[in-house]
């Protein structure tokens, strides 16, 4: 993905310019992903990931209740696991995997801690979980996540992915200055 | 073909998240904080890049596009927006990057993924009693800028584009350090 040699003497940040272009890392792989993103939209549509979560739950209460998940218009309207989404979340276990073994320049932390709160690991799951909990439930509210309405929504200039995406930085920014100055 | 097609799509995401880094909570944080603001530039970027291709390339040969476009339900939108950023400032994941960061052997993203998978469960579980109605307050219909603007909609984008490269050229990705 990006050109690893000759970066070694460069500090490893993020902001690190890639040896070729003279651009910064995150505008590199900015491009690309703009790149893979327009060709999603032409190849079978606009990437998405939150909705495989409900398609999931559906998937699992098909096999214990069916009569329940049958009967629950949010499942019959999301449909069965079997949708192209599917197999994008299968395919960012797999990239997001090789990308990590491929780099050896960093090495990625079992859990890193992110707020002052988070004193022990078991404090860091606690706010994985509930962080995890929120953006899921807030996503399916809304109907769509950082890729579906951020990405893929303002991409195609669309009016949901912009108030969105405004929601959740104004949303995301404030609370993450909150919770720093200690609460 | 649309399912080998979205798992190449997936594992091209998969990679260049992880390579800039947003599957890291501490980086989420940073930009969240406004410290380093190198995955929002990275998002805009994106944004930008894909909307020209995807707009110039409708101008040419429309029937090759497979947009899908998500209604504008206003209350709904935004609140779920402003649910989301919660869960974004404190666990420093979104639905896509915990899964990421689960196969580069995260452990807390575990957690996230589990997290989120009961909150598809409480989503399913209230949709029909309080959230159904909430999805159909201020309900503007399938709506992009284009529909409330009279022009042609590479103008738009064009626009919307340069904006965005702008702002991502204009601000510091970090303190005191510039672009």
């Amino acid at each position: 993905m990006t050109p690893s040699a000759a970066t070694t003497a460069v500090p490893e940040r993020a902001t690190t310019r890639a040896a070729t272009a003279g651009l910064p890392a995150w505008a590199t792989l900015g491009i690309l992903f703009g790149l893979v993103s327009a060709a999603s939209i032409v190849l079978w549509g606009p990437i998405g990931v939150s909705g495989t979560y409900p398609r999931f739950v559906g998937a699992v209460l098909r096999l214990f209740d069916p009569a329940y998940a049958a009967s629950n218009p949010y499942l019959v309207k999301m449909g069965a696991l079997f949708k192209p989404e599917t197999f994008l979340v299968v395919g960012l276990v797999i990239g997001g995997f090789l990308a990590a073994r491929t780099d050896k320049r960093t090495r990625v932390p079992e859990v890193e801690r992110v707020h002052a709160m988070e004193t022990s690991d078991a404090a860091r799951h606690r706010d994985a979980f509930i962080g995890g909990l929120l953006i899921v439930f807030g996503a399916r509210l809304a109907g769509g996540c950082t890729s579906g309405h951020i990405i893929s929504g303002i991409t195609q200039l669309s009016l949901s992915g912009i108030v969105f995406g405004a929601a959740v930085f104004a949303s995301g920014i404030f609370t993450a200055k909150l919770i720093r100055k200690g609460a | 073909m649309p399912a080998l097609y979205a798992l190449l799509v997936g594992i091209a995401m998969g990679a260049l998240l992880q390579r800039v880094r947003a599957s890291s909570p501490r980086m989420i944080l940073a930009n969240l904080r406004l410290e380093n603001l190198s995955i929002i530039k990275f998002m805009a970027t994106t944004i930008a890049v894909g909307m020209i291709l995807v707009y110039l390339l409708d101008a040419a040969a429309p029937q090759l596009l497979h947009f899908d476009i998500k209604p504008t339900y206003l209350i709904g939108v935004a609140l779920g927006g402003v649910i989301f950023g919660v869960g974004f400032a404190l666990g420093g994941y979104c639905p896509g990057t915990c899964v990421v960061g689960a196969s580069e052997g995260r452990r807390d993203a575990r957690y996230a993924i589990l997290g989120g998978v009961v909150g598809a469960l409480l989503f399913t579980l209230l949709y029909t009693v309080l959230l159904e109605p909430v999805m159909r307050l201020l309900d503007l219909g399938k709506v992009r800028l284009q529909d409330y603007v009279h022009l042609p909609a590479i103008a738009v984008a064009l626009i919307v584009a340069g904006a965005l490269l702008t702002m991502v050229r204009l601000l510091p990705t970090t303190r005191g350090t510039p672009r």
